[in-house]
């Protein structure tokens, strides 16, 4: 028990000297300063902005300095964020970029709904008595600093022995009582006692200010906790997809180095087996051998059409020749039209390149069509888009078709989007745009 | 015949290598990527290279891209490109700088051994041998430059087995015709895609050119 209580005594005296403990004073101190200044200026642009906004002249004026008020906003927040990561070694990840929306008037209203940017506003309004206990708790720890080193001063730089008594003014932490005066030496230890009591305070006044601090840092300027569920999901799902991607690249290879590859060995030593027989060898060995060879021969065909539906060889190569092999087994006579600038991730790239199949594919199938065309493109947005068209009948419905539907749906796995048009007798247009990654 | 084989799985490198010392070739080098195989077509000046397609490092196209370096440094040494995929795109490159002493057959082709020898000697002679595959592949993809559109099936037929690279004779026993009858073909399509009487090797050449889309 006594042990305890010593050692609790123990960290609580001692805390002063440590590198936290500077550390969480100089974040009282610009944390503070701070934060009064965003307060104000802050306030003073919110009232101006709204005021003048109300009435009809100066709307214009008025929500432009809204505006500007709110991304000065996020420019505190970011402030802030760093001050704390730096002196607090509290990490909170920034809430999720401003995007601008298209046009004078959607750029505004995407500015005045930016959440992130009123959240950054309510922590500058909240920040105001926080700083005012930060600062008052900077001031003590300074004022505690003066004070234990009044007993040397006394000494070096007041009174030499023989010299006239001058006394000195001590300030008094606490804002009432007035400050004290000092006319001897030994009194000088009085006001030393009194500024390490100070820094005591302070240290873990500091500390308990800034805890609250912590915590308003975390929910008005980290980002909002749906927003950080959904970056991570997106995160999650890209890794995924490109973890299938690459899943089915690697089946595709083993079956080329594997499967495929004994095959045609041993289709190979069967010809080979078939040549050493002569022609008055027995005719039924020489029948086993060939129904054994063309069983070996359509296996490859079967494996060969399994393993172009889990990974056309030809991506690896990118999707133009991917896209001209496909073209050229088309039924219906389909030409390829390419310009792509960044290389898409392969699972793009296996998404865009399968939709090409289904699209032609359907085509075959429903439109009587007598010529595909195929484009694909990147756009400098980031965006590759392919088109398939063709010349036949339309009527081609995304809502009711299931090829079409699941396009869709392999599409809206990267947030691509996918539309169609088919209007009666045609032609047909189906676009498909994906993300350069997934 | 001297032959350089590339080709990375050591099962059909073995086959390959026996498949033809069988038949009385020489097989000079058996190497396993893309810059062995010009290393040893540079030190045994060979007649032919059977290339696999897909070799180390990145297992994609490297067995492609040795062989055009290949035709480049020694345009008299034929080219066998031999794999388990027919690409259109590798077609059209391997057939870019002209169709003599080229083939791409797919890997299974070598189960019928006497074609196969047969198709690699016709390359190695400056011949081609080209797959079935590839043909009905470049055939689509070269059907909507017309020209092409007025030949009777049948000269389609004769005209795409010349693009394998078949003689005159080889393609009458494959279509069960008589010799004449053959000639009769091939003089038609010569007149229907408008290439005029000259020595005929020349117009067979370019007949098969135009039929697979070259600028010929």
């Amino acid at each position: 028990m006594a042990d305890d209580f010593r050692r609790v005594a123990g960290i609580i005296v001692r805390a002063p000297l440590t590198r936290r403990t500077v550390r969480e004073l100089l974040y009282c101190g610009f944390g503070g300063i701070a934060g009064v200044a965003g307060f104000w200026i802050t306030i003073v642009m919110l009232a101006f902005g709204l005021t003048i906004s109300v009435s009809v002249l100066g709307t214009v004026i008025g929500l432009l300095l809204l505006t500007l008020a709110l991304r000065l906003s996020r420019r505190l927040g970011a402030l802030h964020r760093r001050l704390a990561s730096w002196l607090l070694r509290y990490r909170v990840d920034a809430p999720p970029k401003f995007v601008p929306g298209t046009g004078i008037l959607g750029r505004l209203d995407k500015r005045l709904r930016d959440r992130a940017a009123w959240r950054a506003v309510s922590y500058s309004l909240v920040k105001l008595p926080v700083a005012a206990v930060q600062l008052y708790t900077a001031a003590t720890a300074c004022i505690g600093l003066v004070d234990i080193t009044y007993p040397v001063d006394w000494l070096i730089f007041r009174h030499h022995p023989g010299g006239p008594v001058r006394p000195m003014v001590a300030v008094n932490p606490v804002p009432f009582g007035g400050n004290f005066m000092i006319y001897s030496w030994p009194g000088t230890f009085l006001v030393a006692v009194v500024g390490a009591a100070c820094l005591l305070a302070a240290t873990w006044l500091a500390r308990a200010i800034n805890a609250g601090d912590r915590r308003l840092v975390r929910a008005l300027l980290g980002p909002s906790s749906m927003a950080e569920r959904v970056s991570e999901l997106e995160r999650t799902r890209t890794l995924a997809v490109e973890d299938s991607a690459a899943a089915l690249r690697r089946v595709e290879r083993d079956l080329h180095d594997g499967a495929q590859m004994r095959l045609a060995a041993l289709a190979m030593n069967l010809g080979m087996a078939r040549e050493k027989l002569d022609d008055d060898d027995d005719a039924t060995v020489r029948e086993l051998i060939d129904a054994a060879q063309r069983n070996a021969m359509n296996a490859l065909a079967d494996l060969r059409d399994l393993a172009r539906g889990i990974h056309p060889p030809a991506l690896d190569n990118g999707l133009p020749s991917a896209l001209a092999t496909l073209a050229a087994s088309s039924a219906i006579p389909a030409s390829v039209t390419a310009d792509i600038g960044t290389r898409p991730a392969p699972a793009i790239e296996t998404i865009a390149y399968f939709c090409a199949a289904e699209l032609i594919a359907n085509a075959t199938k429903h439109s009587y069509a007598n010529q595909i065309t195929i484009n694909i493109h990147t756009e400098r947005s980031g965006v590759l888009r392919l088109e398939v068209t063709d010349d036949g009948i339309g009527g081609a419905d995304a809502a009711h078709g299931s090829g079409l539907t699941g396009l869709t749906q392999r599409v809206s796995t990267v947030d691509g989007r996918m539309t169609v048009s088919s209007p009666p007798g045609g032609p047909t247009t189906v676009t498909v745009e994906l993300p350069l990654k997934a | 015949m001297r032959v350089v084989i590339a080709e990375d799985a050591a099962l059909l490198r073995e086959g390959l290598t026996r498949l033809l010392q069988d038949r009385g070739h020489s097989v000079c080098a058996a190497v396993t990527d893309g810059d062995a195989l010009l290393t040893a077509v540079a030190e045994h000046q060979p007649d032919v290279a059977v290339v696999d397609i897909r070799m180390p490092p990145t297992h994609t196209d490297e067995g492609l891209r040795a062989a055009l370096a290949m035709r480049k440094a020694y345009p008299g040494t034929g080219v066998l490109m031999f794999s388990q995929y027919i690409e259109t795109s590798y077609s059209a490159q391997l057939l870019e700088g002209g169709a003599a002493g080229v083939g791409y057959l797919l890997k299974d082709r070598v189960a019928n051994v006497a074609e196969f020898a047969a198709a690699l000697e016709r390359v190695a002679g400056g011949g081609t041998a080209l797959d079935p595959e590839v043909v009905s592949q470049l055939f689509r993809a070269s059907r909507q430059r017309g020209g092409l559109a007025t030949l009777t099936p049948r000269e389609r037929q004769v005209l795409a087995l010349m693009a394998e690279g078949r003689s005159n004779s080889a393609i009458a026993t494959e279509l069960v015709v008589s010799g004449g009858a053959v000639e009769k073909h091939v003089a038609s399509i010569f007149t229907k895609l408008g290439l005029p009487p000259d020595e005929s090797d020349n117009r067979r050449v370019l007949a098969v050119l135009h039929y697979l889309g070259s600028p010929a």
